[in-house]
């Protein structure tokens, strides 16, 4: 086995060529590459990272959106309890106030209905007592107007103490 | 007895080429330059193919392979460089497993391709006549080995580690210069020689190392081969020998560029040490 020198500086030159090739054509593409991938799949971290603080900052507004809405609802509920009830109050009174009008309006028809039939028997009975006089007194007592208004009034007073 | 096969070496304008070399050195690098062009294709941020997620792979070990040694802010330069050693040394080591070609030679006339002498051959074929007794008429031969791992030649395995040398103290004189001429004299200034020792022994351990790895698992196969010449009990051991000892090749051309890898790295960050962090 011999030791050829000229094998050394070949060696040399041929693996400087290989490295010079290699790292123009392949390797330098495979390290961007894979620098690309490190770059990327740190973005896509960096993005999950993101959307998981978003997410969460969502969930919380609607955590507070539902809080309100349910706010809301119960104090329209509790509203609604109260206007009602006023509601009912004021219609009971109204009722009750229509109810009072309709028994006065009643009660003064019967005084007043009351009233006219006393005053139409009173008229009645005056012309009847009257008639009846006339005809027990035709002869006595002549027809005129002086007498008839003396009936009346007695019977008025009649009429007045009953 | 055959002897080692031989190198087919021709000269070439002054120059020793040892054609075998090139040849491997060729289906080295094109094999390490195909497999990485095949696998960033189509390169895919988001679904890598399965060469692509291989390579990928291959970068990030490498990337351990690094951090391990030093600062990976430090060391992202070396990645390419790692990253077509590692492939190169793998694909290198284990070319020489699946098959050997070799081509005999009787006589110095014929000894030659492209017109050219392939010298170890013509001196070892003189050498043998010389030695040969005229009386007997036995047949003299040389193999020439042409299909083999390019680090299974000392001088390529060699080469590999000069250019680690070199490069690792480029890198100390020129990105670290205080540290790297004061470290010669540490602890104390006659431990200079003793460093010196360190460095040379440093590139001769890393070269070597792997050169004698590579070499010693090729020349067991050739071994094992000549088994089969002695009958059909040879024939059956060799055959289990070279299955066991195959897949124990494979792993130590793996285990062996895993090592120059890191070899490489740790240099690189010995050389690139400051002592200002400590």
């Amino acid at each position: 086995m011999s030791f050829v020198w000229e094998s050394s500086v070949l060696a040399i030159i041929a693996f400087g060529i290989l490295y010079f090739l290699l790292n123009k054509y392949a390797f330098g593409p495979l390290f961007s590459v894979m620098e690309k991938r490190r770059e990327l799949v740190l973005q896509q971290m960096d993005e999950a990272s993101k959307t998981r603080e978003q997410a969460v900052s969502y969930v919380e507004e609607q955590k507070q959106a539902l809080q309100q809405a349910r706010q809301e609802a119960h104090n329209i509920i509790q509203q609604s309890q109260a206007t009602s009830s006023n509601q009912v109050d004021r219609i009971l009174e109204q009722a009750k106030a229509e109810a009072n009008r309709l028994k006065d309006e009643a009660v003064r028809d019967i005084e007043s209905e009351k009233n006219k039939a006393v005053e139409a028997l009173r008229s009645e009975l005056g012309t009847a007592s009257v008639r009846i006089a006339s005809k027990l007194l035709e002869k006595e007592v002549k027809a005129d107007g002086e007498q008839e208004q003396l009936v009346d009034q007695y019977l008025k007073e009649v009429g007045g103490r009953s | 007895m055959r002897n080692m096969h031989k190198s087919p070496v021709i000269m070439l304008g002054g120059l020793h080429i040892d054609l075998s070399i090139v040849l491997m050195l060729l289906v080295t690098c094109t094999i390490c330059l195909v497999l990485g062009l095949l696998a960033t294709r189509n390169l895919s941020v988001e679904n890598p193919g399965k060469l692509q997620n291989f390579l990928e792979w291959a970068v990030e070990f490498v990337q351990g392979l690094i951090s391990s040694t030093m600062d990976l802010k430090k060391g992202r330069p070396f990645l390419s460089l790692g990253l077509a050693l590692i492939m190169f040394l793998f694909v290198g080591n284990l070319l020489g497993l699946p098959l050997g070609v070799v081509t005999d030679y009787h006589d110095a006339e014929h000894a030659k391709i492209f017109g050219k002498q392939i010298e170890p051959v013509v001196k070892e074929l003189d050498r043998l006549h010389a030695a040969a007794d005229p009386a007997s008429h036995e047949e003299i031969e040389v193999g020439v080995a042409w299909w083999k791992s390019p680090t299974a030649d000392p001088a390529v395995a060699m080469g590999l580690a000069v250019m680690i040398f070199l490069l690792s103290h480029i890198l100390g004189i020129t990105r670290n210069t205080k540290n790297y001429f004061k470290h010669y004299f540490e602890p104390y200034p006659f431990f200079f020689p003793i460093n010196l020792i360190e460095q040379v022994s440093k590139l001769l351990t890393h070269g070597m190392r792997l050169f004698g790895n590579i070499f010693a698992g090729e020349v067991l196969i050739s071994v094992i081969l000549k088994l089969a010449a002695l009958g059909v009990g040879g024939w059956i051991a060799s055959v289990l020998g070279l299955i066991v000892w195959q897949g124990f090749s494979l792993f130590i051309g793996t285990i062996q560029a895993f090592i120059f890898v890191m070899l490489t790295m740790v240099y690189f960050s010995q050389m690139l040490e400051t002592h200002d962090e400590h």
